[in-house]
């Protein structure tokens, strides 16, 4: 494998997945945010710690426009980050992919680390608007998300491995998967925090934010795949000696 | 040369280096934008990192949007 060629792959394509998830949630997810950092800053109106005049305003449209600008420089780092570590499972199990091509091997991939990584945690801790967050349990709240994330990638790469030995009856290690993340959500304590923003925008900001991470494994797994197709690092280097 | 490649290559012929250069871009990546509270400008300009919390206001929008915990 062309070693340089492989990582710069990766990191082209991770990047270019998270602009356009930056993109995408400048356009979906940012006026619910807008919409529950108005809400706080109603609640800061009514406990008299800030006077709702034209500075305070001017202050605050600024200090959010720098925020989302920070929208798309974070998502070509979480992009990469994450296209990382797609990267290099695509590496690892490319030749035990379905599919004919490269890109349906990585959309199949995307596909298995959005549901196991991504849409399983979700449905367990879901994204939440500015507001519903105590930033006293943050740290919490963090270990739980992540152990989930851990928990259910880890238990899919078992059940996998577990497969390889099955030979037939390979629907035994999905099964098995299956029951082990059941536990694993119905064990795992909840998000101690309440809601008390209102559903209907917890909701709408919900499916904007699984939109956008969806979009984003889509696109990972279909530039990933494209890239591979093209520059073919998987193949060695022809000398001639 | 086949000697030393063989070690420096994992049994699915990818390169270990290759590995542990992206299992570091993942780890750093996903610290500085989903939990970051200071801890990395901390290193330079100590505890009042952890008031500014620089990192996390700019990833913030972020942090929310993509499911990481938050306020
Ligand atoms: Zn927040």
């Amino acid at each position: 494998m062309k070693t340089f060629l492989f990582i710069l792959i990766v990191i082209a394509s991770g990047a270019s997945a998270g602009l356009i998830l930056g993109v995408a949630n400048l356009v979906f997810v940012e006026p619910s945010l807008d919409q529950a950092t108005g809400i706080e800053n109603q609640h800061l109106f009514a406990t008299g710690e800030e006077k709702d005049t034209p500075e305070f305003q001017i202050k605050y449209e600024g200090y959010r426009t720098w925020q989302k600008s920070g929208q798309m420089l974070a998502g070509g780092i979480l992009g990469i980050s994450i296209g990382s570590l797609f990267g290099i499972a695509f590496a690892l199990s490319r030749n035990a992919l379905p599919g004919k091509t490269d890109i349906k091997k990585a959309l199949v991939l995307a596909g298995i680390m959005w549901l196991t990584i991504y849409f399983i945690p979700f449905l367990k801790y879901p994204a939440n608007p500015p507001t519903v967050g105590d930033p006293e349990t943050v740290i919490l709240r963090g270990i739980l998300y992540l152990s989930f994330i851990t928990i259910s990638g880890f238990g899919a790469v078992g059940f996998y491995k577990l497969s390889q030995k099955l030979k037939t009856k390979k629907f035994i290690a999905i099964v098995g998967y299956v029951a082990f993340i059941v536990i694993a959500f119905i064990t795992m304590p909840e998000n101690p925090d309440q809601i008390t923003a209102p559903v209907d925008l917890v909701n709408h900001f919900r499916m904007m934010s699984a939109f956008t991470v969806s979009l984003y494994w889509l696109s990972l797994g279909l530039i990933l795949g494209s890239l591979w197709t093209h520059y073919k690092p998987h193949k060695e280097i022809t000398s001639f000696s | 040369m086949s000697q030393s490649r063989q070690i420096n290559v994992s049994k699915n012929g990818v390169p270990v280096i290759a590995i542990v250069v992206l299992a570091i871009i993942f780890a750093v990546g996903l610290f500085v934008v989903g939990f970051d509270q200071g801890h990395i400008f901390s290193l330079v300009y100590g505890e009042e990192a952890f008031q500014d919390m620089y990192i996390h206001e700019l990833t913030h929008d972020m942090r929310h949007a993509a499911g990481f915990p938050c306020h």
